[in-house]
């Protein structure tokens, strides 16, 4: 194809640029026309809001008092915490015997909480980084939240794996876990992919935080720019570096914020594959199958969806961002979690079909134990919630009633948990030997010490709707109308 | 010490849509200006052309970081259990790229990462703790809904009155003078 | 222009022609001088005989293979190449009206037809299936002396194996038919209705796409040694398919718009779709990694069977080529988002894209025949000549009697005005 030809699609205003003079080029315009009225798409932002309403909605959350019922929230979720802190205090002076797991089943609650809570976090990193990629614009509305709520369920992860440890001490001493020379002359080792995790998650933490503050950076400068008082003007000042707006700035924000979706798409492919890689590079019957890598990533992004869903449905009616937020945000998440339920399905179905195609008796035993066995409650709780509730979405009705969606959320979040469960301790309790079956049952420290993980999440949640802007400021404005120079209502003067 | 007198150090014009500062940007680049700024709330589509910027660098500190963490990486595992403290595991080689791999790939993004970021700073000047424009306060607005041009005195084609016609001109809706 | 036509098909003709012709010939030069060939392979295979003994299928290590295996196989090979073509095809189609895309009406119509390949691909089946036996050799096996065969013997029978092929490729045919249909159908009216019923099938039909594709894989492909299972096969070849697919509408549209097509094809398609072909490249070897790296981590002799027989001979050497060539290259060639949108670096890109394809499948399929290590026969250029000259030819029929895009497709409009490449840094480079 002529270079002419391509560069005919390019922008009208570069008249500097040699190709773009070739104005012959340009393709014979077609006609093409309006889409029926039922397919015609609705706004990102409804009600033809102005930038200035924008940056006062998501920005006036923050620098207002909060609202009634923020306090009693944040004490429960705080008192929560506070519980989870004292629990991990209790495990690690007593020892991991305050929990329920013991031989056969040496991995239980434990690892279905650093699983549960590490999936949780991918859909933030898919949403910035993937929907970025894919040049979604709808994301803009959910990004921030998402990411934030990356971080703080990465955070809830990382606890467990390193408690679980017993003697944490040692898993934090360097040379056990961090590779750093020491006095014992000792270095990881690397062939164990529980050393995998620790890079992973480590390298995930990182990379989710730095990019959600590059995000953070333009809206902090709209948060110093309106502070009233010298504290918040000095502190937003301080976070927003000195950021001024400027396009040559812009530019390399832009190209850099796009590598670092770039980067974070395969990265948070290869968490949770690697965290799938701790169950499938062993041998145990249930966990050694080639499909877990793609099979863990999509029930992340399904749980991640899920939990989304279940904080930013009360967000945006508690403070009014409908507008922002709207029902076709929660329509295409909704289609989210129906896909990637489908892709759970699909995996789901495939471990059984290939458990009985391979013609392994053990493997083709821990599939009939998981759905019969001793834990089939679990199991068929996971296929309810996970498989047969998304399929739900495929009505309407059910995409559009605000509070039957976040009930669904809640249902695909019990039911990724159960996934994870079901895969943990179902394979483990029964093992080669029978005489050494066994049945895992929690005590009240290892549910405690869950349910307080909420109580530290939600506290981080509260704490960042209080302090930083909840939705992206820039992000959104940029998918208006008003930023589009070549639309009316972004100032153009003869539609072209 | 005195207080410095405060000295002009360019013209800053405020523009009301996205259209108009984009014209703007393009009649400035064409009158052969060097040392100017365009600023808006977020970054407008077709912004670098009208400004006849050129592509970004960031993307080769990106690349410099993932290679360097990719090579430590595998030089790292190589070192620590096999030229170091070899010691057989589960009936695995010693070193093999293959079970190397996923740390090496989880250094490569991560470094990749700051390569990038750090790039995206050093491009930016950030942080950058002080900036004469913030005095001004309708330049506030430029995080909020308004678009503003700076031309800078230093720039060899300044001249207050020809540059003040050409802003306002281009459909500016104030022109005024920065002082530092 | 319809000049293409016979000649395709008088190419397709000819090609098969050749292989019942020369492949003989060929293969009987190749038998003049076994001394040579066999040689370099003995160590290895003194070390194969036991392990291919053990999983039953002694004949692939011992006889040499006949002319009408070798014709087979290469067959096959050239098959699983194109069905991977329509294949891909048909899930754009399916992917395009679920994500109710604005900027893929453009090459909509080109992947409704590359989709409709499956009819022609059907009647490529009836030799496939008239050759069973020399292919598939479980089909000699009985189930009561075989412990991996008699497992699966409900599915694994001859009647079920033809059924369940012959019902698979009908259904794929009836999809991408009704598909077209409708695009045709809105092309003159604009209803909605025709959107309507497009999603409906697509909804179910990506269910109905990705089981029988994958049965439909793990009966052509994997049951070549069916003692082997993985669960991420159907997925493997999945992205391989959607792949090489990629590359190819890539360089169909980048010809088109040259001419029918060029009101309807901008910058943000081209860009598109070579960043989808990009992000491919990234999702086989992801996908690829995931399945050698899990078998090779737990070493389980019932899977590693598979990788070992591939590791023999000049076999490891095709595994590296695609492990470089498949993924590296066009992975470091991709890299930059211009060269996306320079034609210089992309057409050499899908020609290699075809041949890194061909390769994965012949990496597949070949060393149950060939255990020794990678041999070309005459056979493979020609049946591979042959099966896609005859796809070609109905391509360009069916590119030749419609409209080259859906006319009133209601997101023709997003298509056709929000061309430019935009988002953050999609800057694109005139080239």
């Amino acid at each position: 194809m002529s270079s002419a030809a391509i560069s005919a699609g390019g922008n009208a205003h570069s008249k500097g640029k040699k190709a773009h003079a070739d104005s012959h080029a340009a393709p014979p315009k077609i006609a093409a026309a309006e889409p029926p009225k039922e397919l015609v798409r609705e706004p990102l932002v409804l009600n033809g809001r102005s930038l200035a309403w924008i940056t006062d909605a998501i920005a006036g959350i923050c620098e207002k008092p909060m609202p009634k019922w923020w306090w009693p929230a944040f004490i429960i979720s705080f008192g929560g915490m506070g519980m989870m802190f004292s629990l991990v205090a209790y495990l690690i002076s007593t020892g991991v015997g305050v929990w329920g797991l013991n031989q056969p089943a040496d991995w239980a609650w434990d690892i279905t909480n650093f699983v549960f809570w590490i999936g949780i976090g991918h859909a933030g990193t898919l949403i910035s980084a993937v929907l970025f990629l894919l040049r979604q614009k709808w994301r803009t509305s959910i990004n921030r939240a998402a990411e934030a709520m990356t971080l703080f369920a990465v955070a809830c992860a990382g606890i467990f794996p390193v408690v679980h440890t017993g003697r944490v001490w040692f898993a934090l001493m360097p040379g056990y876990l961090i590779p750093f020379p020491n006095a014992n002359y000792i270095w990881p080792q690397f062939r164990s992919p529980l050393l995998w995790d620790v890079f992973a998650v480590s390298t995930y933490g990182t990379v989710s935080l730095l990019f959600w503050y590059v995000g953070l950076i333009p809206d902090l400068a709209t948060l110093r720019d309106r502070a009233t008082n010298k504290i918040r003007g000095a502190l937003y000042g301080l976070f927003s570096l000195g950021w001024s707006n400027s396009n040559r700035a812009w530019c390399n924000y832009e190209k850099a914020y796009l590598i670092l979706a770039g980067l974070s798409t395969p990265l948070v492919l290869s968490v949770h594959s690697i965290v799938s890689f701790d169950f499938a590079v062993s041998q145990v019957p249930g966990w050694h199958t080639t499909i877990f890598p793609p099979y863990f990533v999509a029930g992340a992004i399904f749980s991640g969806f899920g939990m989304v869903l279940t904080l930013l449905i009360p967000m945006r009616s508690l403070f009014h961002l409908e507008d922002i937020i709207t029902t076709r945000h929660v329509e295409l998440m909704c289609k989210v979690i129906l896909a990637t339920g489908s892709m759970v399905g699909y995996a789901y179905g495939m471990e059984f079909f290939i458990a009985w195609y391979g013609g392994s008796p053990y493997e083709l035993y821990a599939f009939k134990n998981r759905a019969f066995g001793p834990y089939w409650w679990a199991y068929w709780s996971m296929i309810t919630c996970n498989v047969i509730s998304p399929h739900l979405f495929w009505f309407k009705w059910c995409r559009k009633t605000m509070w039957f969606v976040w009930l669904v959320s809640i249902v695909v979040n019990i039911g990724m948990w159960f996934e994870r469960f079901v895969i943990i301790v179902t394979s483990l309790h029964r093992d080669y030997l029978p005489s050494s079956w066994g049945y895992f049952t929690p005590t009240w420290v290892d549910v405690f010490t869950f349910v307080g993980s909420f109580g530290l999440f939600m506290t981080l949640f509260l704490l960042f709707i209080r302090f930083l802007p909840a939705i992206a400021i820039s992000e959104v404005k940029a998918v208006t109308p008003q930023a589009d120079p070549h639309h009316p209502l972004g100032g153009a003067k003869e539609h072209h | 010490m005195s207080a410095p007198v405060p000295q002009p150090i360019g013209l800053l014009a405020q523009y009301e849509t996205a259209a108009d500062i984009l014209h703007a940007a393009v009649a400035v680049r064409d009158a052969g200006y060097k040392k100017w700024d365009v600023f808006t709330p977020f970054p407008i589509h077709g912004m670098d052309d009208a400004m006849g910027l050129k592509k970004s660098k960031v993307g080769y500190f990106t690349f410099c970081g993932g290679l360097t963490g990719f090579s430590f990486g595998m030089w790292m595992i190589w070192f620590m259990n096999k030229a170091d403290y070899p010691l057989v595991v589960g009936g695995k080689p010693l070193f093999t790229p293959l079970f190397a791999f996923p740390v090496s790939y989880e250094l490569t993004i991560l470094l990749s990462a700051f390569g990038t970021i750090g790039g995206m700073f050093l491009l930016n000047g950030l942080p950058r703790l002080y900036n004469p424009l913030f005095n001004v306060k309708r330049f506030k607005k430029a995080s909020d809904d308004k678009f503003f041009v700076f031309i800078e005195m230093a720039d060899p084609k300044f001249s207050t009155e020809k540059t003040r016609e050409l802003l306002q001109h281009a459909g500016a809706s104030s022109v005024e003078v920065v002082e530092d | 222009m319809n000049v293409f036509r016979p000649f395709l098909r008088l190419a397709a003709l000819m090609a098969f022609g050749a292989a019942l012709v020369f492949g003989p010939a060929a293969v009987a030069a190749d038998h003049a001088e076994p001394a040579a060939a066999a040689a370099p392979a003995a160590p290895a295979d003194a070390h194969a005989a036991p392990a291919a003994a053990a999983h039953g299928h002694e004949a692939a290590a011992t006889a040499e293979p006949t002319i009408l295996q070798r014709f087979a196989y290469s067959y096959l090979t050239a098959f699983m190449f194109c069905l991977s073509i329509a294949m891909a095809g048909l899930i754009f189609v399916i992917l395009h009206h679920l994500f109710d895309a604005g900027w893929s009406v453009s090459v909509l119509r080109i992947a409704e037809h590359l989709a409709c390949l499956t009819r022609p691909l059907f009647l490529a089946l009836i030799p496939l299936l008239l050759l069973q036996g020399e292919i598939w050799r479980w089909l000699h096996v009985n189930p009561a002396t075989d412990h991996a065969l008699d497992v699966k013997k409900v599915l694994f029978n001859r009647i079920t194996f033809n059924v369940v092929l012959a019902f698979v490729f009908g259904l794929w045919a009836w999809m991408a038919t009704t598909f077209r249909k409708y695009s045709l159908a809105q092309d003159k009216d604009g209803s909605a209705i025709w959107t309507r019923k497009s999603r409906v099938l697509a909804a179910w039909g990506i269910y109905a796409f990705a089981f029988s594709l994958t049965l439909a894989v793990i009966m052509l492909m994997m049951s070549l040694q069916w003692q082997f299972f993985s669960t991420i096969y159907g997925v493997y070849y999945f992205a391989g398919s959607f792949w090489v697919t990629l590359a190819t509408i890539y360089g169909l549209i980048r010809w088109l718009s040259t001419r029918e097509m060029k009101p309807v094809i901008f910058p943000r398609q081209i860009h598109d779709i070579g960043v989808l072909f990009f992000a491919f490249t990234v999702f086989y070897a992801y996908i690829g990694f995931s399945q050698y790296f899990l078998i090779w981590n737990a070493a389980i002799p019932e899977e590693t069977f598979w990788y070992v027989d591939r590791e023999r001979g000049s076999w490891w050497a095709v595994g590296l080529t695609l492990l470089f060539g498949h993924f590296f290259l066009p992975f470091l060639v991709l890299l930059r988002i211009d060269t996306k949108m320079s034609l210089a670096v992309m057409a050499p890109m899908i020609l290699w894209a075809w041949v890194m394809h061909y390769l994965d499948m012949t990496f597949n399929i070949m060393p149950v025949l060939y255990p020794k290590g990678l041999t070309i026969t005459f056979f493979d250029p020609l049946c591979w000549f042959g099966l896609v000259a005859l796809l070609a030819s109905f391509f360009w029929r069916d590119y030749l009697k419609f409209p080259k895009w859906p006319q009133k497709h209601p997101r023709l409009k997003e298509a056709v005005t929000h061309h430019e490449v935009t988002g953050a840094g999609y800057a694109v480079e005139d080239t």
